[in-house]
């Protein structure tokens, strides 16, 4: 009795639709989220035995409306909460909807569970795995393998969120006008933190961790289907898919990492760089330009370029320009200097990382020093390359990349 | 981001807390397990067994050398382990001045590798 990829497929996609339609009828959130995982289970172990029900949906819906009852029941000290809903609640809404009634307005109730679980009011960690849970319809469990902590540590981590969102005032309603661009841009946040951690921790081994990269994808893909015209989801959808294109070039088999440089091209996936480029180059026409718009045009002339010496280095270093102003952060003055390297020298872009370098927050950082350590590299100065990799490779913080940086501190001392 | 936190002690140390205070002491200690657990950050807290049980391995003709550890030596040893998972350096420097005796005894707080790197 397995679950196919399919139904696990049509089970997370209908999972925000489910909890929208509890948390509709009967509100308290937390309670209508714990009802809807168990109405997944239930179908999980259910389906492929006895088969999928004509309307999946309604199945759902009428299942975790009946989890949520019990629940409620079970507890003694809740009864009068039971007796309100219960006397709320018409008695035809506790019966599944007919086949074929198609709930109204899901697309933009599953957008306000979006804005609810990216709430500000909760960390991003708590927003990260609400996100994974009611909308990406993940169990703990596959979460918790996802981050590698164990699965009681994320469960406080949901149950704490869920706590929070019940006593913080965070309503299950769309945002204002006037606060919407902003509750967009925390929702992309997240979106982009879980891109970002499947693509630094996944190796595509672990079979029981969920490709977080993968889900982030999907789940940006599904943001962009229920807000078309926004730009900023555009480029970063296709940021996610123009990295993810070069995920299978980026390591060797022993796991350590490639640079971008010396990275065999012919491993990347030209259907996602094709998609991504296609995005990004319509919302870069269309609308406000943004910080992933700009990232994803970079990272677009990087995947569209035969080699490293035939990528266009002025229009990167134009778009840096670009996004320096619109998104001013001492790690993009940084990127830009790699670009300025290119275009106008190793001197030049030396000069540049010697100021970022008085930046308090960046005169440490590994990346500084493994930035500057490749021009003093490319400039010849052997030893102070040297020196500046091995302090590079003593601050970085994962260790792919502090053996990536003393490997060449060493290589460059046999020189 | 993952952290690991140490403690230092010796025999002598803790022979040292009446032993009228002593429940109250490791209820403080109990009490801060429980509160970080609670909020997802604490993934675990371990108290490690007396350093007469700390062996030092190695390894001669395949098999397995063990010796009581030189560690013995030094005048405290590790007393008890604990790993965090927080969203920022400041958030568990802010945990590690938080444990019960920190105010006497420094933690220490070592920031654990990531398993895999960004992009390069």
């Amino acid at each position: 009795m397995t679950v196919d990829a399919e139904m696990e497929g049509l089970l997370r996609d209908l999972a925000p639709q489910v909890l929208t339609a509890l948390v509709r009828r009967y509100g308290q959130f937390d309670l209508c989220e714990d009802a809807t995982q168990e109405a997944l289970l239930a179908a999980a172990t259910q389906w492929p035995a006895e088969g999928m029900p004509q309307n999946p949906r309604s199945w759902l819906v009428t299942v975790a409306s009946r989890r949520l009852m019990d629940q409620i029941r079970s507890e003694h000290s809740r009864r009068l909460r039971e007796d309100s809903i219960l006397a709320a609640t018409p008695q035809s809404e506790l019966l599944g909807r007919p086949a074929d009634a198609e709930a109204p307005a899901d697309r933009d109730d599953s957008l306000t569970l979006l804005f609810l679980c990216c709430h500000p009011s909760l960390s991003p960690p708590s927003q990260i795995a609400m996100t994974l849970r009611a909308v990406g319809g993940l169990s703990t469990a596959q979460i918790a393998a996802a981050f590698l902590v164990p699965e009681a540590t994320m469960a406080q981590r949901i149950s704490r969120a869920k706590q929070s969102i019940r006593n913080g005032g965070a309503r299950f309603a769309m945002p204002t006008a006037g606060e919407l661009g902003e509750r967009i841009r925390a929702v992309l946040h997240v979106l982009y933190l879980i891109f970002n951690e499947g693509y630094t921790t996944t190796d595509g081994s672990d079979l029981t961790a969920p490709q977080l990269s993968g889900e982030a994808i999907r789940l940006t893909r599904w943001l962009l289907r229920l807000l078309p015209s926004d730009a900023e989801v555009a480029g970063l959808l296709a940021l996610m898919l123009l990295t993810d294109a070069r995920w299978a070039a980026r390591t060797r088999p022993d796991g350590s990492l490639i640079p971008l440089a010396e990275q065999d091209r012919a491993l990347w996936d030209q259907t996602a760089i094709a998609e991504g480029a296609s995005l990004v180059t319509e919302a870069l026409k269309n609308g406000r330009v943004g910080p992933y718009q700009l990232q994803a045009a970079i990272a677009a002339v990087h995947d569209e370029a035969p080699d490293v010496e035939a990528t266009d280095w002025p229009q990167i270093l134009g778009l840096y320009d670009l996004l320096e102003r619109i998104a001013p952060n001492p790690m993009v003055s940084l990127n830009r200097a790699v670009a300025v390297a290119r275009v106008h020298g190793p001197a030049a872009a030396l000069e540049l990382v010697d100021s970022l370098a008085a930046d308090g927050r960046m005169t440490n950082h590994h990346r500084l020093l493994a930035t500057r350590a490749h021009l003093l590299e490319q400039l010849g100065d052997h030893a102070a390359s040297a020196e500046s990799y091995r302090a590079a490779a003593r601050r970085a913080t994962s260790l792919p990349e502090r053996r990536h940086l003393a490997a060449r501190a060493a290589r460059l001392a046999c020189t | 981001m993952k952290y690991l936190m140490l403690t230092y002690g010796n025999q002598e140390k803790w022979d040292a807390i009446p032993a009228d205070t002593f429940p109250q002491e490791i209820a403080k200690q109990d009490a801060f397990n429980k509160k970080y657990a609670q909020t997802g950050e604490l993934i675990g807290a371990y108290g490690l067994a007396d350093a007469v049980n700390a062996k030092l391995v190695g390894r001669k003709d395949g098999m397995p050398a063990v010796t009581d550890g030189p560690y013995l030596e030094t005048k405290e040893y590790i007393a008890s382990l604990y790993l965090l998972d927080v969203e920022s350096h400041e958030r568990a420097l802010e945990i590690a001045a938080d444990m019960p005796w920190a105010d006497q005894e420094p933690v220490e707080l070592w920031p654990i590798l990531h398993e895999a790197a960004t992009d390069l």
